[in-house]
This record gives C-alpha cells, structure tokens and sequence, in this order.
C-alpha cells in the first residue's frame, strides 16, 4: 500500500498540475484567445487555429527531462520546429503563394508596383523605434519585418537574425494580420476625402499568357540579382507563379498552392505556437515587440494610402487611383485587398475595389521579400 | 545494355570526380611559417613549421587525394591520405599542416620540411592540375608567419598578392583580426537611429520595383499593340470569308433561352446518365483575364454558323 501511495506521489510529480506556474495559465489564456477569434470571428483562422493550439501544446507545464518540449533537442516537437528554426517552412509557404497568386491585376497597371514599395516604410519605420527601445539592429531588423505584414518572412527573417525574439515575432505578425480589418480602416478614412474614396478605377486591360508566363521570370531574375539575400523568398515565390503560369505544370501547381501550402501551414502555425512557451514568451520584450507591431502595420498603411495621394497629384484625371487601396501595400494577402473593396463599398457600393487592391497587394509580397532580403545582407 | 551500363558509369563518375575537383580548387595555401621556436606545437609535443589551407568556399571540400609538394619537379611527393574523415574541411574553415617530414605521424604531417623548400604547392588529385602555389621566403625571422591578408583572397599564381607578414601568427583561425565586429554591430555604430538603413533599402526597394514597373510597363504596351494588330487582321479576314457567317452579336436572352431549353431537356429525359462514350479534346486559348474578365466562369460563347 505504501508502495503505491508513493508511486501515485511520484507520478503526481510528473504531472502538469504539480508543475504549474502561473505563467502558463496567461499563455493558456492567450491560446484560447485566438482560438475563439478564429472560430467566432473569423479572424484568419487558417493560422490563428494551428498558432493557438500549438500555443497551448508548448504551455502544457512540463518537468525536465522528459524529452517532449519544442525546446528539447530530439524531441518531435524539436524536429518539426527546425523547419522554423533552420527557415526553410517561409520558402515553402512562399511557393504555394506564388502558386496560388495571380498577378494580372500588377501587370495590367504596373503603376500598382510603387504602392507595394511605398507600404514598405512600415518595416523601416519599425527598424529604428526598435533601435531608440534599445535593441541591437540585427534584433530590430527582425522586429521591424512585422511592418511587412507577411508572417513567413518575418519567421524566415527572425530565425536569421533574432532566434530568441522568433515567437513574440511570429505571434505578433499573424496577430496584426488577423487585425488588419481593425487595424487599417480608421487610417484610410483619417488620410482620405470623400471625393477621393469615390474614385472609380480603370477597368484593368486583359494580360495575355505571355505576359504573365514572363513576370515570374523576369522578376525573379531582377529581384535576385538586386538582392541576392532574398533568393530563397524570391526564388520558391516567382517559382510557384511559374508552375502556374505555365500552362505545362498545373499538376505541380496545385500540390504546391493546394496539399504542400496546407500541410507546410499546419506545422509552421502548430510550432511556432508550441514555441511560445511562458518561460520564453513572457517577457518585456515581448511587450514591446507588440507595440513596435502595432506601429509598424499603422506607419505601412499610412505610407501606403499617403503615396496613393501624392501620386494622384501626377496623375490625369481618369487615370487617378483610388487612395482607398493603398493599405493594400502591406503583404497580407487577401486580407488587405478586401478591406480595401469594403471600404470602398461603403461609400460607392457599386465601386469594387478589389481586383484593383490586389496589385499592390502582391507588389507588397515582392517588396516585403526585397527588404528581408536588404536587412538579412546588412545585417545577417 | 552493358555498354549502356558502363557509358552510364563513366559518366557518372566523370560527372562525380569533376564535382569532387570543382570543390577541391577552393582551397588556398593561406598562411605559413618557416622557423618555429616559441609558436603552436603539434600533438607530439614539437615545434615544427607549418602551413594552413583554407577553404575559401561555401560548401564542404573533401582534400583526400590532392597532393602537396615543396619541389616544382616532383608534384606527387604528398598524397592526402584517403579514409580520413578530418580531410573533410568545412565552408570557411582552416587545416592545419606540420612540415615536419615525418609523415608517418599523421595525414597533417607532410614528408617535406619548409626550412629547405622551393615552394608550397598544391594540386588536385591527378597530380597535375596546380591549384595554388605560393614561394617560401627564406628571410622571414622565427615565429613570425607570412600569409594572406584576408583569408583564401589574393594570387594563386605564386605571386604575393594579398600576401604579407601577418603581425601575429594565427594558425587554424582567421588571419583577419579576430575581433572584427560583426555586420550587425558596425551598422550600429555606423546608424544608431537607423535612418540611414532606412533611406538605403527604401531606395533599394523602389528602385527594384521601379525596373519592374518600367519593364512591365513596355511590356504590356507592346502587348496590346500586337493584340489590336491580330485582331484587326482577324477581322478582315472573317469579313472577306464567304463560306461562314458569324453572328457574334446574339442577344444573351436566347443564349439564356437555348440554355434553359437544353437544361430542362436533360432533366426531363435524365440525359446525362447516357454519355456518348467519345471523349474530344479542343485547346482553347484564354488570352482573358480572370481579373477582367468573366469568361472563365461562363461557358463558351456558343455561335450561330449559317451554313450554305
């Protein structure tokens, strides 16, 4: 009897309840959050499900030794989290985007490009207030990726420059990307007139296969030889719009734009939820990782609808463009391009804004992976 | 078959042994030092001369096989051992030699000494391809080591470009100072505020997207113009034919009409369960796009053909 009562003891021990810190009920917490607004708000659920699962897989309190946390060397959890760790699940996820990405509306008014580029000042912006807050630039440089709005490559990016920051990175990139339809409105609204959000666009021209079997590769080959430290976002990205386009490899298009992004999205979201465990998570960095976020998605969609303005001032009447999607600059695609259309049809519901929105929207891809690219060879 | 075998073989080794000596001729004689009497010692306790290759590449390089000499007229006098898994040098990495002449020490323990030789050379493992040289100066003073600047740049001629008496020796490790900081903190000191990080890499970035709208945007032009061009010749072409007459402007009612009809014929008479047994393949070529066009999710436009 006594045996038993100190094997029940003993295994009393290894259990979560007997291990428990207050930390990992806030973490717990935290998984639950984004959970519920995934499935009650709909809020991004494709990763805000995996991200806050895996938060509270990586919360469960653990004893040492056991040989199951994210953190421990062999574990599975361990091996599925290099992915993240060694950077090759952002490549993956950026061929299935290209794969799955039209370009058309960019290639039918190349104007759209400069929106893409312009929204990158968030990231920038974000690079020197990490600075005044006192951290190293490599660190910044993966904080201020936020601004990019694109989680694979602030993971891609943090996992080069900032390891330790990875989750607090990750976790505040796809939450500011959930909240982009909270986020970027008010802003739109402030920076514009009602005359200007009333401004109907161009129908865009037809784009002939040649021209969009061409893109890929002249991006790639342009983007690339400017910044070669971006090759492998670039690369898998125009390579994926290949394998569409082609005409030749829709097999290969759609395992990489259908089951490859699928099962590379699970694991990138369950992982880098288990990484945020409280001991690793809970800090002041973390705290003002996400303020430096919050301002970085604010400064990208300022920039972006602001040099809509000021382009339109060089504009001719009828070819003006609707200030209403430049927040579509940042990279988060669609989410960008549809708060763009429903912004727009609450003022004109006959204006459909979206397939406008999505040039800049993927211009924004290329000019996220552009300024990875810059930080990874300044600073990596 | 057999010849197709062996044909595959050779080729597969070709190919193998032609990757294996790409990567060998990364290697750089990189630092060497002649009279050692207070410098590193070897695991036997000694102080002997010594050199350092480095692997000036990315990618892991296998120095089995290669040979080393100090005499221009006997180029095979070193093999490098094979099966010595320490012969695998990393990317960016150093080994070290001792130019002992006792070679039954150990594969880094050459049968040469530098006290007495011409020249350091290295070469691949067919004993003729040089792939770098560099001369023994016999007025270096003791302890006092002559190697590359930056490590694996400079000559591999046997000229001492990028060579020159390094201020301390540094055997196994970068002849570079030690302590460079790293990028990261340079571009601290060089921009505590990031702003110049800033303007930089925005520029970088418009002006990478700037090419592509420009290219992108003759591009299209040249486009369209060719399209109009095709479409005009097309045409005429259609106007000139005599045998068919195409009603491209039929009002959608009857194509909705004609769509009905068929539609409730098949539910009617449960049609769809007998198939034909035929199957056809017709190319279609979409010059729309789906963000300006409606064409993807319609069926094709049927046309009236009048015939004679």
């Amino acid at each position: 009897m006594e045996n038993i009562i100190t094997n029940l003891k003993q295994f009393w021990g290894y259990t979560g309840f007997a291990n428990f810190e207050l930390n990992y009920l806030i973490m717990i917490v935290i998984g639950c959050v984004f959970i519920y607004l995934a499935i009650k708000k709909d809020w991004e659920p494709m990763l805000l499900v995996p991200i806050g699962f895996g938060i509270l897989i990586g919360n469960i309190p653990l004893f040492a030794g056991l040989n199951v946390g994210v953190y421990e060397e062999g574990s599975v959890l361990n091996i599925l989290y290099q992915g993240v760790k060694q950077g090759f699940y952002p490549p993956l996820i950026f061929l299935g985007i290209g794969a799955m990405t039209d370009f058309s509306a960019l290639i039918a008014n190349p104007k759209l490009f400069l929106i893409g580029a312009a929204a990158q000042f968030g990231i920038f912006g974000a690079y020197a207030v990490s600075l005044a807050l006192g951290f190293d630039p490599a660190q910044a440089g993966a904080i201020g990726i936020i601004g990019g709005a694109d989680g694979p490559t602030a993971i891609f990016l943090s996992s080069r420059l900032a390891p330790n920051l990875m989750g607090a990175i990750a976790v505040s990139a796809y939450s500011y990307m959930a909240l982009v339809p909270v986020i970027q409105p008010p802003i739109m609204r402030l920076l514009t007139t009602k005359k200007e959000r009333l401004i109907r666009m161009k129908p865009p021209r037809a784009v002939s296969p040649t021209e969009k079997r061409l893109f890929p590769v002249i991006g790639f080959l342009l983007t690339a030889f400017i910044v070669p430290s971006g090759i492998p976002l670039l690369g898998m990205l125009f390579f994926g719009n290949l394998l569409k386009e082609s005409g030749v490899t829709r097999r290969l298009a759609n395992t990489a734009s259908g089951p490859l992004i699928d099962i590379v999205t699970i694991l990138i979201g369950v992982t880098v939820g288990a990484s945020t465990q409280a001991s690793e998570f809970l800090r002041v960095e973390s705290v003002k990782i996400f303020i430096i976020g919050a301002f970085s998605f604010f400064l990208a969609t300022f920039a972006g609808v602001f040099f809509v303005k000021i382009l339109n001032l060089f504009l001719k009447e009828g070819n003006k463009i609707n200030p209403l999607i430049g927040n579509a600059g940042v990279s988060a695609v669609p989410d960008a391009a549809r708060v763009s259309n429903n912004v727009g049809l609450e003022y004109d519901p006959k204006n459909y804004l979206l397939m406008h929105a999505m040039g800049p929207n993927v211009a924004g891809v290329i000019g996220s992976a552009v300024a990875a690219g810059m930080l990874l060879g300044f600073l990596g | 078959m057999k010849n197709l075998k062996s044909f595959l073989t050779v080729v597969g080794l070709t190919i193998a042994l032609g990757a294996s000596a790409q990567s060998q001729e990364s290697m750089r004689i990189n630092e060497y030092l002649i009279i050692n009497t207070n410098d590193f010692q070897d695991d036997f306790g000694q102080q002997s001369s010594w050199f350092e290759l480095f692997n000036s590449s990315y990618g892991t390089v296998d120095l089995s096989g290669c040979f080393i000499t100090d005499d221009p007229d006997n180029l095979k006098k070193y093999r490098i051992p094979s099966g010595d898994i320490a012969t695998k040098i990393k990317p960016r990495q150093h080994v070290l030699f001792w130019a002992d002449n006792q070679p039954f020490r150990g594969t880094f323990h050459v049968n040469f000494d530098l006290e007495n030789a011409k020249e350091i050379i290295l070469l691949k493992g067919d004993g003729k391809t040089i792939i770098d040289r560099i001369p023994v100066r016999h007025d270096l003073p003791a302890n006092v080591s002559f190697g590359r600047t930056a490590d694996g740049e400079g000559s591999i001629d046997g000229s001492f470009k990028g060579w020159d008496i390094l201020k301390s020796t540094s055997p196994s490790t970068n002849n570079l100072l030690v302590n460079k900081a790293g990028k990261a903190e340079a571009m601290q000191e060089m921009d505590p505020y990031g702003w110049i990080m800033a303007v930089t890499s925005m520029s970088v970035v418009f002006l990478a997207l700037i090419i592509l709208y420009l290219i992108f945007k003759n591009i299209g032009k040249a486009n369209v113009k060719a399209a109009n061009k095709k479409s005009s010749a097309t045409k005429a072409s259609s106007d000139s034919s005599a045998g068919q007459q195409c009603y491209s402007e039929v009002p959608a009612e009857t194509y909705a009409a004609i769509a009905t009809a068929l539609h409730l014929f098949i539910e009617d008479n449960e049609a769809h369960d007998e198939e034909s047994d035929v199957v056809t393949q017709r190319h279609t070529d979409r010059t729309y796009s789906p963000w300006s066009s409606k064409i993807y999710t319609l069926r094709q436009t049927p046309q009236v053909n009048k015939r004679n």
